[in-house]
């Protein structure tokens, strides 16, 4: 086991040596940088990288540039699971032989946008995490697949607008509810599952830590404020997800083995739903009249999940 | 370490078993598959060697046909040894990453025991799978028997691997005909057989961290064309010369001949049936029948699918007077591809020959030597009268009225 | 891993691979981005300046070091270096203007300018004063 980086506080994280690189093709104010630099700057040991097709591969890999300064690998939509996977085997089957390149031992990381993650490569990540291979998989959620113009996915709130589900005359956009990935992978036996959020970095880097020390395969589930299928300002990326986190859209919480359940960060003030809701343009006409059930609904669904969430913290199942 | 084993010079194999076989003697770093019939024995057989300590690398069981090739790639850029066996609809399902592998030039190996496409489902063998392949670019083997499933599964790891090459390669064999039929082999000795393949050197490996790469990018109007006019350049070259340069080298070791074409009683030949996997010796069987006699017959199988053997088909072709195109896949709307691409090759003779092409075998209906020998018959009338007398296309045992549209 | 476009087709590396650096490199995660081999393929070498339609000035006067700039910064261009903010990379810069929201100075230390304003001693000189609040 690699020793863990020693990140005491803001200071000492900024004397990281970032491994991704700017000028990459995301959005300004785009939240996935924010989360790969966190996770990359989490620790010091060599990284084999890989990202499904999504915003994050197609702006970091145009030929003839590359933003990655570890290896990394793109193949389809739903399957950098099974890459990382299939290296990870490599780097396990050539240790044991003695034919390793160099001597040192690398983290595996998938990434993969909510559409990779919820939807198209669910069954790939599901066989990676059945066969326990030694890697992180991150989500990259931002609930949408803004790579294709603002489609909706499974990961797609009630009441989101969409290009797919848009809000019009007789529909109030996305009528169900997210899947909630984080415990089915938690039903897979995953040793560490975990929920993330950029703006609360020290939480973040606590637990992408954990993930690298844990051995098998673990769950990241990072929400991504998107600036552009969201609709706010570049500038807000932080502050809208500061109310993603302090109104419990986003509970930030990990669940170790399958079962223990810790929330690891309760808000000094819980801020009401519709300040979340009220920031973004997507859940504009949510604050029509006609709308205000809507808006009630996401309330009590949140309340609910978060009392959920406490049950199951001290239940310990 | 992984225990050896001692093999007999002649085993009794099935052309499972023999490319098992040979999975096992090339050492391979990780093996990422998943079972469908017929292919379903290739992965048993290699459980059972890592349950028995005779495999050292990794063999990962996946969820479907697509992981085994994801994480065939993953490993293979990682950087080390790889192989994998499918059939039909799992060949199907992994089409997409067959593109992908072979763009990110990872040479990856692969048996192909054929077998048709659904739908109506069927488990039997046909070239359905082979033929959805044949624009992958992949190097395509086909193997006609158990012994050549064995040979060429040896021999794919060093044509792939060459460091010019750099591309996947597939071993087809005919489903159930020659993966389930136990035949003779000829085997070499585990170290014979690793010896000869030679350790995997690595390229560009992702797992070289001192040298990190960036594998599977996008490229657009400005670069596409060209990355797909270097591998179209280096499958045509490089990989077609090595191929030939193994050939070569085997043939030295074992005595065992194999060449871009496979050429039987073709000296002289006025007549020729052009066929692929099994079919290919039916017709050989028919062919030495026809020679004595006194009918000039030849048959030719083709050995290398792809890089396309344009000029040796052209050359074997040149003086024979009338060739059948045998295509063991629905053509659904066109003539069979082996007719489109042999008549690509004898447009370009002095006396192009007289071509027509017959489906056959759907689904492992049975090709017998009957059959082949009413093509003879009809070919030997086409070479006589100096024209087709037959339909361009026919359907081979067909039940029901004759097909005829070309 | 030419840059051409008019290259031709077996001018470039097989498999579209793209290499970060052109040496090998050890320890990359501790090393600084000035002292690494990078590669013309690598995208630090790129900038994405005309992007930019407002550009972040920084005033070292009122800067704490917190480095809040740092770690919400997209993209990699804050510079910060043995714990204090040095400046801003404007190769790689996109304007966002998140590190001027979470700066928590009064007055702020980042502030959003017209990208065409060119003389930054001036935008310095005339800073807002502190707030009060």
């Amino acid at each position: 086991m690699s020793e863990i980086k020693k990140i005491k506080n803001l200071k000492e994280f900024s004397t990281s040596a970032d491994r991704f690189e700017g000028a990459n093709l995301l959005c300004p104010g785009c939240a996935h940088s924010i989360i790969v630099r966190e996770i990359l700057n989490a620790t010091n040991d060599d990284l084999i990288l890989g990202s499904s097709t999504g915003c994050l591969e197609v702006c970091t890999a145009v030929y003839p540039y590359t933003s990655w300064d570890n290896s990394w690998i793109h193949i389809g939509f739903e399957n950098s699971s099974t890459a990382i996977a299939g290296a990870e085997a490599m780097h396990k089957a050539k240790k044991r032989k003695g034919t390793l390149i160099s001597d040192r031992d690398p983290k595996f990381v998938a990434f993969g946008g909510d559409g990779s993650t919820y939807d198209i490569g669910f069954q790939w990540i599901s066989g990676c995490f059945e066969r326990g291979h030694d890697m992180m998989y991150v989500c990259l959620d931002n609930e949408v697949y803004a790579n294709t113009g603002g489609q909706r996915s499974s990961a797609t709130p009630i009441g989101s607008s969409t290009v797919t589900t848009p809000a019009g005359s007789h529909s109030y956009g996305e009528k169900k509810d997210k899947k909630d990935m984080l415990s089915i992978m938690a039903a897979h036996n995953a040793p560490y599952v975990a929920q993330v959020a950029p703006n609360k970095w020290k939480d973040m880097i606590k637990k992408i830590q954990t993930g690298f020390a844990t051995e098998g395969p673990v769950y990241i589930n990072a929400m991504s404020a998107c600036t552009t299928e969201w609709k706010f300002d570049p500038a807000d990326t932080i502050a809208v997800s500061d109310l993603a986190t302090d109104s419990l859209v986003f509970p930030l919480y990990e669940i170790i083995n399958g079962t223990e359940l810790n929330i690891t960060y309760r808000p000094k003030n819980i801020v009401p739903v519709k300040d979340y809701l009220g920031a973004q343009g997507r859940f504009k006409h949510l604050f029509k009249p006609e709308n205000a059930h809507v808006l009630d609904e996401w309330q009590k669904r949140t309340d609910a999940k978060w009392d959920l969430l406490q049950r199951r913290e001290e239940a310990r199942v | 370490m992984a225990d050896k084993i001692d093999l007999l010079d002649i085993e009794v194999w099935d052309g499972n078993m023999a490319a098992s076989q040979a999975m096992r003697q090339a050492q391979i770093d990780v093996v990422a598959a998943y079972p469908i019939t017929p292919s379903t024995p290739v992965v048993q057989n290699y459980s059972t060697f890592l349950a028995n300590n005779q495999i050292d690398g990794e063999f990962v069981m996946v969820e479907s046909e697509h992981a085994a090739m994801s994480g065939c790639v993953g490993a293979s850029a990682a950087g080390g040894r790889v192989a994998t066996a499918t059939s039909s609809q799992g060949f199907a399902l992994m089409c997409e990453v067959l593109y992908q592998a072979s763009g990110m030039r990872l040479p990856i190996v692969m048996h192909v025991v054929n077998r048709a496409l659904a739908a109506p489902l069927n488990v039997n063998g046909d070239h359905s799978d082979m033929y959805l392949g044949r624009d992958s670019g992949w190097i395509q083997a086909d193997a006609f028997n158990a012994q050549e499933a064995y040979d060429l599964g040896l021999m794919a790891f060093k044509i792939s691997e060459d460091h010019k090459v750099r591309l996947p390669m597939m071993i087809h064999q005919d489903g159930f005909m020659t993966s389930h039929t136990a035949q003779g082999v000829k085997t070499l000795s585990d170290d014979v057989a690793y010896n000869f393949i030679g350790e995997f050197k690595p390229m560009n490996a992702m797992l070289d961290l001192d040298r990190p790469a960036t594998h599977g990018v996008q490229t657009e109007e400005d670069y596409h064309y060209e990355f797909k006019a270097r591998q179209h350049h280096d499958l045509m070259t490089f990989a077609k010369a090595k191929t030939q340069e193994v050939f070569d080298e085997f043939e030295t070791l074992t005595g065992r001949k194999y060449s871009m074409i496979q050429e039987y009683d073709m000296e002289g030949a006025d007549i020729a049936i052009v066929c692929m996997g099994t079919s290919v010796e039916t017709a050989r069987l028919v062919a030495t029948d026809m020679r004595t006699k006194g009918i000039k017959a030849g048959v030719i199988g083709i050995r290398i699918i792809r890089p396309w053997p344009f000029e040796e088909i052209k050359e074997a072709l040149k003086d024979v007077k009338a060739v059948a195109a045998l295509d063991r896949s629905s053509p659904n709307g066109a003539l069979g591809m082996l007719y489109n691409e042999l008549a690509g090759c004898l447009l370009q003779n002095a006396k192009p020959s007289i071509l027509s092409n017959y489906v056959y075998g759907l689904g492992g209906r049975d090709l017998t030597k009957d059959n082949i020998k009413q093509v003879f018959t009809e070919l030997k009338a086409n070479a006589d009268t100096g024209k087709l007398t037959t339909p361009t296309q026919q359907w081979i045992s067909l039940n029901g009225e004759a097909l005829n549209f070309f | 891993m030419a840059k051409n476009e008019n290259n031709g087709w077996n001018d470039f590396d097989i498999g579209a691979l793209l290499f970060s650096f052109d040496k090998e490199t050890k320890n990359i995660a501790t090393t600084l981005q000035e002292d690494r081999p990078y590669s013309n393929s690598n995208s630090f070498t790129a900038s994405v300046a005309d992007w930019r339609v407002m550009k972040p000035v920084f005033n070292k006067e009122f800067c704490i070091d917190c480095q809040f700039c740092w770690i919400y910064c997209p993209d990699m261009s804050i510079i910060s270096r043995d714990k204090k903010m040095i400046g801003i990379d404007m190769d790689h810069c996109k304007g966002c203007g998140i590190c001027v929201e979470v700066c928590p100075t009064n007055p702020k230390s980042l502030l959003m300018y017209d990208e065409h304003l060119e003389d930054e001693e001036a935008l310095i000189a005339a800073w807002p004063a502190k707030e009060e609040k």
